[in-house]
């Protein structure tokens, strides 16, 4: 009997989530799952709505313009928006540890200078500063910057067209076809 | 004797024609496939329109098929004028031929605006593949944001490719000895395990602003071409890693693959073969 014990103790271990990754069971990273689902659902019913975009389009201005389209759209579609409405506050701290833990795991200092480097708005080679609100548009003149898979791995996948991505040490949410700013989860990096 | 006279016209020209002429040591060689490279370049400046110069003599005289991009396609601003005055105008006679151009996306590059633009021909996605010739396989990933789904796909496309040239291009070196940024182990913990278990033969990249040629890495060998635009200098530190390194100019990189052979050529701005040499396909 007593060895069943130590069995089912590593089965129980085997199952759960290590320091750092991603308890999917965790019910406010199933509520952010689901906030992202319903934030994509208007995206995609917005983008059906205007005239559709060619994969293989020749003219920018024809490109930039249903960018913004898209983005004047999809603001109009939720004027209240405000942060925390998809980084809720019960899921806060889920992704501030995840973060931590792989900024300070051992290739961490290699991860903290690719999100902090020249690719970031922030960095002193940047052209353009970003306005930190939900729905604000991305400068275009602004890079955006390279997130680590390392980080990326850990975090809660995101439907395609959704990005996670750091401006200075807050993190946001981006839509990049829209090039919006959907929402931020400030000082993500401590 | 009777005076044979040139017009001055014509003394001009073959003046200009020999000053422009490039050495090519890569042979025309049937049925290969011939490219070129180039990365960092969309500045818009001098340095970005004399390289697209240099092509298109090159081409003249050695016509490639494409140009493969290594990302930072359009630096500080992506409005239309940015497309023409960084990228359409400075390899206007390229397009004009023909050549098509593969971009791959770098730090300061905007996906929603490069992605969908048809002459960076990426097919609407952020990493894709394209088989230009037969046995030969190109893969763009995109090093700003490897998350599970493009490591997922590029599994699945490393596995179903078979045995043929397999070329990856991303913008961010695994193996560099850049002062600047050194080699990223973060996406090298990622990438290298895949592509030494399908057996990839080339990998290229840009982000430094130079030329380095590293020594063979678990039989896969790195190429970065970031100075097609940018330029660095004196940034190549010391390391083990050098095969063969330049600094001191913007360079591009011509390359043909016959048969079982890549072969190779490192031109400067200034029209000096900075390195040649050759990749065999095991």
């Amino acid at each position: 009997m007593f060895a069943i014990v130590p069995c089912v103790l590593v089965v129980l271990l085997a199952g759960a989530p290590q320091r750092g990754q991603l308890d999917t069971k965790d019910p406010a990273i199933k509520e952010f799952n689901e906030h992202v689902q319903k934030y994509m659902d208007l995206h995609k019913k917005i983008e059906r709505s205007l005239p559709p975009l060619d994969k293989k389009e020749s003219d920018p201005a024809k490109i930039v313009n249903h960018q913004k389209a898209l983005s004047v759209a999809i603001r109009a579609a939720r004027p209240e928006a405000v942060r925390g409405d998809i980084f809720r506050p019960d899921v806060q701290p889920v992704f501030l540890m995840i973060i931590k833990e792989q900024l300070s795991s051992g290739k961490g200092a290699t991860a903290r200078a690719m999100i902090l480097g020249d690719g970031n708005p922030k960095s002193p080679e940047s052209p353009a500063k970003v306005d930190l609100s939900v729905n604000a548009e991305y400068p275009a003149k602004a890079p955006l910057s390279t997130v680590p898979p390392s980080v990326l791995l850990s975090l809660p996948r995101l439907p395609d067209g959704l990005e996670y991505r750091f401006v200075g040490r807050h993190l946001i949410l981006y839509d990049g076809p829209a090039n919006l700013i959907v929402d931020v989860l400030p000082d993500a990096i401590r | 004797m009777r005076k044979f006279k040139i017009p001055l016209s014509v003394v001009i020209l073959f003046a200009a024609f020999l000053s422009h002429a490039q050495e090519i040591r890569l042979p025309l060689e049937n049925d290969s496939l011939r490219f070129a490279v180039i990365g960092d370049n969309g500045t818009g400046d001098k340095p970005e329109y004399d390289i697209g110069g240099k092509l298109t003599a090159v081409h003249a005289m050695w016509p490639f098929d494409f140009v493969l991009m290594m990302g930072d396609n359009l630096y500080g601003g992506e409005a239309p004028r940015d497309f023409q005055n960084k990228f359409e105008k400075p390899y206007q006679a390229l397009l004009s031929s023909g050549v098509k151009f593969y971009a791959t996306l770098g730090n300061h590059d905007d996906p929603a605006r490069q992605v969908p633009y048809k002459p960076f021909n990426m097919g609407g996605k952020h990493y894709y593949t394209f088989k230009p010739k037969e046995g030969v396989r190109f893969f763009s990933l995109d090093s700003n944001y490897m998350d599970k789904t493009q490591l997922d796909w590029f599994e699945k496309e490393l596995k179903s490719s078979g045995s043929e040239w397999k070329i990856v291009f991303f913008h961010h070196p695994i193996y560099s000895s850049g002062l600047r940024h050194g080699s990223n182990l973060e996406l090298r913990s990622v990438l290298e395990p895949l592509m030494v278990k399908y057996g990839v033969d080339v990998v290229m990249s840009g982000h430094e602003h130079f030329y380095e040629r590293i020594k063979a890495q678990k039989n896969i060998r790195y190429f970065i071409v970031g100075s097609s635009g940018q330029l660095r200098k004196r940034n190549i530190g010391k390391t083990a890693l050098t095969d063969k390194g330049f600094d001191q100019d913007n360079v591009f990189m011509l390359a043909m693959i016959a048969g079982d052979a890549m072969s190779f050529q490192v031109i400067s701005r200034a029209g000096q073969t900075l390195n040649t040499g050759g990749v065999m396909w095991e």
